[in-house]
């Protein structure tokens, strides 16, 4: 079934009760999911609680279900939903990416213990299935936190049970999980000071509510034509909910909106190309070029300024997405990486001889990646703060580093859940997550370890040693926001001072004293990593006036390469 | 009577060791075609600035046996004198050597060697502890026995500025495992079993300190603390006052690291020896 028959089911008046879900009706729900949370991807991507350019949730719920659907379609008894869903599960776990794909793949394996052992289920079959699909994604979180994805999931089981005291029709049921999760998620505002200071609703819950949503739509239109609810799926003063391919959606505004299957298809074939370059303006219009390049590839960023647009997009054709950006301005810095070779150079390298400890990393850029690997780091996986890897990448690093044990550093909040399902899905190896949450405390990780000493025992270093660093991330805000109480415009500076908005400002320089001056125990060394649209030359410039006021304070500068953030600073 | 004999890495000053009545046997420092001996011809403070200033590293060696020869024959002219000689680690130097070498042609009757496996403010801790014993009367082999067993009571942790001196002077040993990589660290150095180990690689000052105090924390109770400097009194101010406030009442002992230690430590670092409580 296509997303379009979805989509048109709109039409219909009478349906028939559906009184069992098969394996069929979850994968082509799962389908739909997928293409519904590909064109709401962006808008995803969009609710991000700080208003900084890296809002990442919807790519990482679309890859990690996109993940779960290819596993899906393979399933061994595809009319059996306990296979599709244990299928899906797996899948979704190896693909998991970011926080909110994690807990996905834990409220997918919740729904497959709910099904265990049966061929199809009833109403009640699908209520238990939603009661597990929330208590196994509550008990994958240390400390759960209201007016999250965990909320969404909690209120849309209570939904489902309540709905199937009343009715024996399953798709009565998914219509008033839908309905609910939607309300639950406008509910979300409310329930987080983080999300009512920016104004919006939480990520998360808003993929998890798009994903019932498409799955519902399918469930609805298979066996026959039935009505259309009117499912109220727009959130005040936002736009709708968009549906892929839909007649009343314009098509051209919607990320990749028009190659759901293709996009799956084509990973089948080959990883792609990780294209990324500079186009350099004047008069570049982000929005347009925005619009244009992302339809071409997946993974698209397309930010900066009418000067000077940077461009990350992992595409099946860089000549054609190249030839439309050069159109536009003078192209520089342009790299095109096959993403399959570099697949295919992980799984080739000649393993090392196998060792009892080995230290697997996540850097954002190649300037950091270099700095960990100087440290110490076996392997250093490439991923944060625009892509977060999935556990699947995670693993293959632990299993290239050949080590009985191996500790994982995902240097990353949004990565440290993933990091986390690693130890489940390897064989062979014990692994264990020391929870640094951004650079300067992975930096500081792999400064303790002892080589000579046990896997126990460099934990202990090193989570002692992540409490010595202070991490200060500078960027500049993508849209009007508050926080603190205090008002933040598109444009400003901010620092983020240990997950904190702490400074806002006009320039980096008086921000970055600023969050200098604030420090209540004065730092001894400041190392400022600059990021890679900060020439050397900006930077150097930057700590020079830096160490002429803090003249007993030593700075060091390094490139750290990453993106968004022109400048990442660790006190120590 | 008993005289104490120790070596210029003890890092005595001169008046320190007229005080305490110990005769102190320099080992030899050269730059160049240039030798001086430890702490007679060259002081520290003369040192670090040509160590920080100069082009040629530095190198050093061990004090002839004559030397040795001539000490103990001039504190032996008594028939009842005896000596007893505690040096730095015999990992770490060839003084315990020359000094052996003495001893045969002498006899070892009345000298009494001790190797002391540590060194600087770790070997001046059990160099007064000897002194000590021997002003409560202890015979010779008393005080032997005693600095060995307390010898196992001291040990030394050592923060670093840099790896470099240790490198340039081929002394990195297992210390290699703290290469910093692209980044400045600073290395934390444990003095064990007479060998110089790994401890940690920190990246700012405090921090090397706080680990150096939570080691020592784990020693307590503690009789005493000595804080060498190589060339950084503000260190040893900051040091000082941690120790202070970490382990209030108890005694330490400040001083500098000689040309010898500092050679291989350069500048910018400190030593902190303890002693634990028996």
């Amino acid at each position: 079934m296509s997303a379009t028959d979805a989509a048109r089911s709109r039409v219909s008046v009478v349906r028939e009760p559906l009184r069992q879900v098969s394996g069929a009706h979850v994968l082509a729900g799962l389908r739909v999911a997928l293409s519904w949370l590909q064109a709401n991807q962006q808008e995803i991507n969009d609710l991000n609680v700080f208003p900084v350019p890296d809002g990442d949730t919807g790519s990482n719920m679309y890859l990690t279900l996109r993940s779960a659907v290819e596993e899906a379609q393979h399933a061994p008894s595809p009319s059996s939903v306990d296979s599709v869903l244990a299928a899906a599960a797996h899948g979704s776990l190896m693909g998991a990416r970011g926080n909110s794909g994690v807990i996905l793949s834990q409220i997918l394996r919740g729904f497959a213990q709910g099904v265990a052992a049966h061929s199809t289920i009833d109403v009640h079959g699908v209520a238990r299935s939603f009661k597990e699909a929330s208590a196994v994604a509550y008990r994958a979180v240390m400390k759960p936190t209201e007016g999250t994805i965990l909320t969404v999931i909690r209120e849309a089981a209570e939904a489902a049970v309540a709905a199937a005291e009343e009715t024996d029709d399953i798709r009565v049921l998914l219509d008033r999980v839908v309905r609910e999760s939607h309300a639950a998620v406008e509910r979300t505002t409310d329930q987080l000071q983080v999300l009512r200071d920016a104004g919006v609703v939480d990520a998360g819950g808003f993929g998890l509510a798009v994903i019932f949503d498409g799955f519902t739509r399918a469930v609805n239109e298979i066996d026959g034509p039935q009505p259309a609810v009117p499912i109220p799926i727009r959130r005040p003063g936002e736009p709708p909910v968009r549906s892929p391919r839909a007649p009343d959606a314009p098509e051209v505004s919607v990320t990749g909106g028009r190659r759901g299957a293709a996009a799956v298809a084509a990973r089948e074939e080959g990883w792609g190309y990780c294209t990324e370059f500079l186009i350099n303006g004047p008069d570049l219009d982000v929005d347009r070029l925005r619009d244009e390049l992302s339809g071409l590839g997946e993974s698209a960023l397309v930010v900066g300024d009418a000067d000077l647009v940077r461009v990350h997009i992992h595409t099946d054709n860089p000549a054609g997405l190249i030839a439309v950006a050069s159109q536009r301005g003078r192209l520089d810095k342009l790299k095109v990486e096959d993403m399959t070779a570099q697949h295919h150079d992980v799984l080739e390298r000649a393993a090392p001889a196998r060792k009892p400890l080995g230290i697997v990393s996540v850097a954002p850029a190649s300037g950091f990646r270099e700095i960990l690997e100087s440290l110490g780091a076996d392997s250093v996986v490439l991923g944060g703060q625009t892509m977060n890897p999935s556990t699947e990448d995670l693993l293959k690093a632990v299993v290239g580093v050949n080590a009985d044990s191996v500790i994982l550093l995902p240097n990353n909040s949004n990565v440290i859940l993933a990091a986390e399902r690693v130890d489940e899905v390897a064989q062979d190896c014990a692994v264990r997550v020391v929870p640094t949450r951004n650079l300067p405390q992975g930096i500081s990780a792999l400064l303790a370890a002892d080589p000579s000493a046990g896997v126990d025992d460099n934990v202990a270093r090193m989570q002692d040693a992540i409490t010595t660093v202070r991490a200060v991330e500078v960027t500049r805000a993508v849209r009007d926001s508050t926080a603190n109480g205090r008002d933040i415009k598109e444009g400003d500076v901010i620092a983020i001072v240990d997950d904190d908005i702490t400074e806002i400002g006009d320039d980096y320089l008086a921000v970055i004293e600023a969050v200098l001056t604030a420090q209540e125990s004065r730092p001894q060394l400041v190392t400022v990593y600059r990021g890679g649209e900060v020439s050397d030359a900006v930077a150097a410039r930057l700590v020079d006036s830096l160490r002429e006021s803090h003249p007993d304070v030593e700075f060091e500068l390094h490139e750290g390469g990453q993106e968004h953030y022109p400048y990442v600073l660790s006190l120590e | 009577m008993i005289h104490v004999v120790t070596d210029s890495t003890s890092d005595m000053t001169q008046e320190q060791a007229r005080e305490l009545g110990v005769t102190v046997v320099p080992l030899i420092v050269r730059f160049g075609e240039e030798q001086f001996r430890d702490g007679v011809d060259l002081d520290a403070d003369a040192f670090y600035r040509r160590l920080t200033t100069g082009k040629v590293h530095p190198t050093t060696s061990q004090p002839p046996p004559e030397e040795f020869n001539a000490v103990y024959k001039a504190l032996l002219r008594d028939p009842a004198d005896s000596v007893v000689s505690i040096h730095i680690s015999s990992k770490l130097s060839g003084t315990l050597q020359s000094a052996h070498l003495a001893v045969q042609e002498l006899g070892p009757e009345r000298i009494h060697l001790v190797d002391s496996e540590s060194v600087s403010a770790g070997l001046q801790l059990l160099v007064r502890g000897a002194v000590d014993d021997i002003a409560h009367g202890c015979e010779p082999v008393e005080v032997v026995d005693r600095a060995r067993e307390l010898r196992r009571r001291i040990g030394i942790y050592v923060l670093l500025d840099t790896l470099t001196y240790l490198q340039r002077g081929g002394r990195i040993g297992r210390a290699q495992a703290l290469v910093g990589g692209l980044l400045n660290v600073k290395p934390v150095l444990v003095v064990d079993d007479g060998e110089v180990a790994p401890q940690g690689r920190v990246r700012s000052r405090r921090q090397g300190v706080d680990m150096i105090v939570e080691q020592i924390r784990k020693r307590a109770p503690l009789r005493a603390l000595a804080v060498f400097h190589t060339g950084a009194p503000e260190l040893l101010g900051e040091i000082c006052s941690r120790l202070t406030a970490a382990f209030p009442g108890t005694d330490i002992l400040e001083g500098q690291v000689g040309p010898v230690v500092g050679a291989y430590a350069g500048p910018g670092g400190a030593g902190v020896a303890y002693e634990a409580a028996g």
